[in-house]
């Protein structure tokens, strides 16, 4: 056990990986986002972060290339017990996400699209076949090693962006932070500096209920960015939202994309988001029934 | 997460909570409230009765007529009453005779035993009449078996004849004038002269008289020679009581020719067993008041449980949150845990007042429930504070602890979808 958390921390050191900017944000003082712009959407002031991005779209390219993917699922099932009956939500499902990839999963409700998302956010582990983050087959860890895994790697945005009602804009952005045991001022300090990038500087001690829908669901986004993970996963992220507001909230998951080099995965059955998509996952009836690469969108610079 | 996250979001949840948490914590309040009061009760009343019994001189034993399974065992009330409650129907039945003294003699242990009779007889002085209870002694024994002290005069002496010690109200306040040294009082007629008054002792010893039995004999009636009303021995040290008591049953049974338990016609009791009995008694009231109180904080108890599962339930989907955003079980067993320990806290604190503010109400029921409640309680000990305290959060983190441990297991994808 405190060998493979050992490990977890090994493979989360990955140059490879973007750790070393979350290192960064989380601390001030470190090199990348010391100067507050690590998040500013127009960084090309910041060549170092710029440089990492372009590094991690070479990762990308090459990872496509035959290289390692990111989050991998090989023969994936999931059954539930309905009573007598089983039912499949997923029916051997292949997938093959890489870093910097900009995913959308589209199906229709009951498509087992959900359950996909939980599996690739490391919510659920599968009745069958092996899903992989980093390499490591999640489907044989206990509760507290997903639930590490998740804290670090994966950023959470919910369609009905799930924040706790009792804690403040501020409090609800530190949280994820908490969980990691980050100094409560540097976490502080993470939690300010990604509430002014979303535009609420002046909301910090406003509960949730206090906030409009797209406030609610850009604090969800800045608590979601907290321990800077390398997957942006959204489950209908649009869902409760105007179009207006969910393009804003689109276009501003498409920025950390593009401009941050995040792997983006979005779940729904909303044609809106394929716009932004470097690839559609469209799945139906708990298979996958086609990939769309859309080239265009791919690591456009 | 480190434990002051921990902290902080219990505190969050703890002031977030809705009307039915804190009509919950009342449960506790009283609960506690209770259990502070009558520990608090309990503690009072048996400072009460030690300081009524530390008077005693627990290495005596008084023997008297008549028998009933209960006297023995209870003796009677501290003070007079052990002597003064017999002479109704069972002591002209049976009788204390000499025989019984030299029955008694042959037993190790005894220093003293002196012989007693007593009444309540007229008394007059300076015109006035007043009913007081009159003991007579052996003055031969009688200053060696107590630690009264005069205040002015003298004890009695073995030659004494005709002369009393009084005790202090008996010289100050009973009759308007004051009764000094050597000024004579009439019993039934006739003159006793008074040679020693009593320091104050408190309760009814200030109001005794003390004679020589042989002319106590002639003052009070029904009084015959050599027939007491009660014998009582003092023995070397309070270990040699209890064995020395049994002795005493054993010989007087065989002296006075008792064969079975039932035809036995005498009583043998001490100060020690009537201060073991009293303090067995406070104490068994105690435990009893505090079981009745336990009960109300086990209602509590269940109360926080109850409380605490709906309260896993309604923050079903906040659990999933927290786990999907890197919460381990242990953070949202800790949380809720917390949580649980400090609505218990909050209870204690309340409780621990409501316990305060009962025992202040003590001296006033004190009056019935302790004769003479001479209101020695004064609010709670820290000690007490500290234990409601403590056992309100025990009570807190017990009944949290299933459901905090059912929230912790939840699985975050159930969780999640939970409405």
């Amino acid at each position: 056990m405190l060998m493979e958390i050992a490990d977890t921390l090994r493979t989360k050191l990955d140059p490879r990986k973007t750790l070393n900017s979350l290192k960064g944000d989380a601390d001030p003082g470190n090199s990348s986002t010391g100067n507050g712009t690590g998040y500013d959407s127009e960084n090309d002031s910041d060549p170092e972060l710029h440089e990492e991005r372009t590094g991690n779209s070479d990762t990308v390219k090459s990872s496509r290339n035959g290289k390692v993917p990111l989050i991998k699922l090989t023969d994936v099932w999931k059954v539930y017990q309905m009573g007598e009956v089983e039912f499949a939500a997923l029916k051997g499902v292949d997938l093959e996400i890489y870093e910097g990839e900009f995913v959308v999963v589209l199906g229709p409700s009951g498509s087992g699209k959900s359950t996909l998302m939980n599996l690739l956010g490391c919510l659920d582990i599968p009745s069958h076949g092996t899903v992989s983050l980093n390499s490591r087959d999640i489907s044989r860890m206990d509760e507290s090693e997903l639930a590490q895994i998740r804290g670090q790697m994966i950023g959470f945005i919910f369609q009905s962006f799930n924040l706790i009602p009792t804690l403040n804009t501020l409090e609800n952005v530190t949280l994820p932070l908490e969980f990691q045991e980050e100094e409560s001022s540097r976490a502080r300090e993470r939690a300010e500096y990604l509430l002014e990038i979303v535009g609420l500087s002046d909301k910090h001690h406003n509960l949730p209920s206090q906030l409009s829908g797209g406030q609610r669901q850009r604090v969800a986004i800045a608590r979601s960015l907290a321990v800077d993970p390398p997957v942006l996963l959204a489950d209908e992220p649009t869902g409760n939202l105007d179009s207006k507001t969910g393009n804003y909230i689109l276009e501003f998951l498409d920025e950390l994309h593009r401009k941050e080099g995040k792997t983006v995965i979005i779940v729904t059955h909303d044609m809106t988001p394929v716009k932004y998509a470097t690839r559609v996952v469209h799945i139906k009836d708990g298979e996958i029934e086609k990939i769309d690469e859309v080239e265009g969108n791919f690591c456009k610079l | 997460m480190r434990n002051a996250t921990c902290v902080k979001m219990a505190l969050n949840m703890l002031l977030h909570s809705k009307l039915r948490s804190w009509l919950t914590i009342i449960g506790i309040v009283i609960g506690v409230g209770a259990v502070v009061g009558i520990v608090s009760l309990g503690d009072a009343m048996e400072a009460q009765v030690q300081s009524r019994l530390s008077d005693l001189d627990l290495a005596k034993i008084t023997i008297s007529p008549g028998y009933s399974g209960a006297q023995s065992r209870m003796g009677g009330p501290p003070g007079h009453g052990g002597e003064e409650g017999r002479g109704g129907s069972s002591s002209t039945d049976t009788k204390l005779t000499d025989d019984d003294v030299d029955a008694l003699q042959g037993i190790d242990g005894i220093l003293y035993i002196d012989t007693q009779i007593s009444g309540s007889e007229e008394v007059d002085y300076a015109g006035e009449t007043a009913t007081l209870f009159i003991t007579g002694v052996d003055p031969q024994v009688w200053q060696y078996m107590n630690s009264l002290e005069v205040e002015s005069g003298r004890l009695l002496e073995p030659a004494d004849k005709n002369v009393a010690v009084i005790g202090n109200s008996i010289s100050t306040e009973i009759f308007d004038q004051d009764i000094g040294v050597n000024q004579v009082i009439t019993v039934n007629g006739k003159s006793v002269r008074v040679v020693g008054i009593l320091e104050e002792e408190g309760g009814g010893e200030d109001k005794r008289i003390y004679m020589p039995i042989d002319s106590a004999v002639d003052l009070i009636e029904d009084a015959e020679e050599d027939v007491f009303d009660s014998i009582v021995v003092k023995v070397e040290s309070e270990d040699l009581v209890n064995p020395t008591v049994e002795e005493i049953e054993e010989k007087l049974m065989v002296s006075r020719q008792i064969h079975q338990e039932k035809d036995r016609d005498f009583s043998v009791s001490s100060s020690l067993s009537l201060v073991e009995s009293v303090t067995a008694m406070t104490s068994a009231m105690t435990l009893f008041l505090g079981a009745i109180a336990a009960v109300s904080l086990l209602v509590g108890a269940v109360g926080i449980a109850n409380t605490m599962f709906t309260s896993v339930l309604e923050k079903t989907k906040e659990i999933g949150t927290m786990k999907a955003i890197g919460a381990k079980n242990r953070d949202i067993l800790m949380i809720f845990i917390v949580n649980s320990a400090m609505v218990g806290f909050v209870g204690g604190i309340f409780g621990v007042m409501l316990g305060g503010f009962v025992s202040t109400l003590f001296p006033y029921l004190g009056v019935t429930l302790m004769k003479g409640g001479s209101g020695t309680v004064t609010g709670l000990s820290p000690d007490l504070m500290a234990f409601g305290l403590g056992l309100a959060v025990l009570i807190g983190v017990i009944s949290g602890a299933v459901p905090a441990y059912r929230a912790s297991k939840l699985k975050p994808v159930d969780a999640l979808r939970y409405e």
